[in-house]
């Protein structure tokens, strides 16, 4: 029997109020594949993302999650969002915020094993020497690497990733892209990546969805990203970069 | 020795004791979670709302002290519709707090003019309460909402921890965030309300805001906030009430004092 998809969109149409995000979106994300999506801002990657998630209902059509509701398949879904809700007052270190997406809820304490295993988990990331460290204090790359972590330490054959290198850095945005890269590639786990960086979609997509409401084009990069390399969805900064060890 | 024996020979005073260190303990950590929600405001809502509560019992003929039993499911609701008004029209906590405390406010106002007048009601009694004149049933109601409250607290605490750092997260990895945010509000509800019945309308808040306040300037991680809140709200309590006997002064408002003092003084020496 063969394994379900990571992900299958059927004609998924969402609304918010009056504006139609989503309209007949059809797409399918296959095991161990690598998936950009791209677009101009408002064209409803983060909210393909949410509905992935279950945390909007489509207004028609269906969302399948490694072969069930996106509701059920939470706890095998590993999640980076693009906005971060945390208010900096919230006393959160890296490893309290890693360990609590391992338990489902915030840890009284960490001890001694409980830290061993956040501090790997960061240092999948390149980040185990903030284990102990206050979220607030953290540089936005620092942020991005320990939600990344976080995200990871339920070991999901699914991530989606909202725009990671969102407020990084050009050189940080780089060692982050080459830690994607990391994560390519590996057969037992699918990756969904919204971006604006031409040089990510170049390096890591198996495939691009071209998202503006409808799905524009979906394919290899070559043939999704070529002409377009100039669109103003993409940041200027990366149109005439090739590939991302360029920024490091 | 005198400090302590002198007024604790006073039934009065034990009671009155018992009662601010309990509820000073209880509302100081629900208070971290206050805090740290950003909703300073939801305890003096629903303290304005109470006051609509006890007003409907009076309406319905209860005693004064038996008007406590109507104003625990009344402000529990007006908790709830807090949360359910913040969710349906996407308000921030404190809009949501602001329309539904008046209006409940303005009902007990109603509610004291529909009130035929058979006994005279101290308006100033219920919005200024009594911590010195706690009776042992009210005493008994202190103890078993702090009861209720501590024990739920510590069964949901890491959820609600999670919930309150980031609602969204929380609910991916498994909490039930809407039904946890309506125990957050009933809890909050009952404590503010026994609150209420002995500090008063216009002090329950500070009881619940201040000593989770001065921990937040204190302490590391949630947990450790949590135990300081409420060692502080303990502490300050029994000394400001302790205080008041030796001073003569108003009971309730010496607790606050004492509590605001405390947290001043860690603010001037955490600076340094």
């Amino acid at each position: 029997m063969t394994e379900p998809s990571a992900l299958r969109l059927r004609d998924l149409t969402v609304s918010v109020g009056e504006r139609l995000i989503l309209d007949g979106v059809s797409l399918e994300v296959g095991r161990g594949e690598f998936v950009c999506l791209v677009g101009p801002n408002g064209g409803g990657k983060t909210t393909l993302l949410k509905a992935a998630l279950g945390l909007v209902a489509p207004g028609a059509g269906a969302v399948e999650v490694l072969g069930r509701l996106p509701a059920e398949a939470r706890r095998r879904v590993g999640y980076l969002p693009q906005r971060k809700a945390w208010s900096p007052g919230f006393p959160a270190t890296a490893g309290e915020l890693v360990l609590a997406n391992l338990y489902g809820a915030w840890p009284w304490r960490v001890g001694g094993l409980a830290r061993e295993r956040a501090r790997d988990v960061l240092g999948q990331v390149g980040a185990a020497h903030l284990v102990d460290e206050p979220l607030a204090g953290l540089s936005g790359g620092e942020v991005q690497r320990v939600f990344l972590a976080r995200a990871l330490v339920i070991d999901p054959p699914l991530l989606l990733l909202d725009e990671p290198t969102a407020g990084v850095d050009a050189r940080g945005r780089g060692e982050f892209l080459a830690l994607l890269a990391g994560l390519a590639g590996r057969e037992d786990r699918s990756v969904v990546l919204v971006t604006h960086h031409l040089a990510a979609v170049r390096q890591l997509a198996d495939r691009v969805a071209w998202l503006d409401g409808r799905l524009l084009a979906w394919g290899p990069p070559g043939e999704v990203v070529e002409g377009r390399e100039g669109d103003p969805a993409f940041h200027a900064q990366d149109h005439d970069r090739p590939a991302l060890c360029e920024e490091d | 020795m005198d400090f302590l024996a002198e007024p604790l020979a006073h039934g009065f005073m034990r009671r009155a004791l018992v009662a601010a260190m309990v509820l000073g303990g209880t509302g100081a950590l629900l208070g971290v979670l206050v805090v740290q929600r950003g909703l300073a405001f939801l305890s003096d809502g629903l303290a304005h709302a109470t006051f609509g509560g006890l007003a409907l019992g009076l309406l319905l003929g209860t005693t004064a002290e038996g008007a406590l039993w109507v104003a625990l499911p009344f402000t529990v609701a007006v908790a709830l519709a807090i949360g359910a008004v913040r969710r349906r029209a996407r308000l921030s906590g404190d809009v949501a707090t602001g329309v539904l405390f008046s209006f409940a406010f303005a009902l007990g106002v109603l509610f004291l003019g529909l009130r035929p007048p058979r006994e005279a009601v101290s308006v100033e009694g219920l919005l200024f309460g009594s911590i010195l004149a706690i009776s042992p049933s009210v005493l008994a109601a202190v103890l078993l909402v702090a009861a209720v409250a501590g024990g739920t607290l510590w069964l949901t605490w890491s959820r609600l921890a999670y919930a309150t750092f980031d609602p969204e997260l929380a609910e991916l990895s498994g909490v039930r965030v809407a039904r946890l945010e309506g125990v957050f509000l009933a809890l909050t509800a009952v404590v503010v309300v026994v609150g209420v019945k002995t500090v008063g309308v216009i002090l329950v808040g500070a009881f619940i805001v201040i000593p989770a306040a001065t921990a937040t300037l204190l302490g590391r991680s949630l947990a450790t906030i949590g135990l300081l809140a409420a060692g502080l709200g303990v502490f300050g309590s029994a000394v400001g009430l302790l205080a008041s006997y030796h001073l003569d002064v108003a009971s309730g408002a010496a607790v606050i004092v004492t509590l605001a003092a405390v947290f001043f003084l860690t603010l001037v020496l955490r600076r340094r």
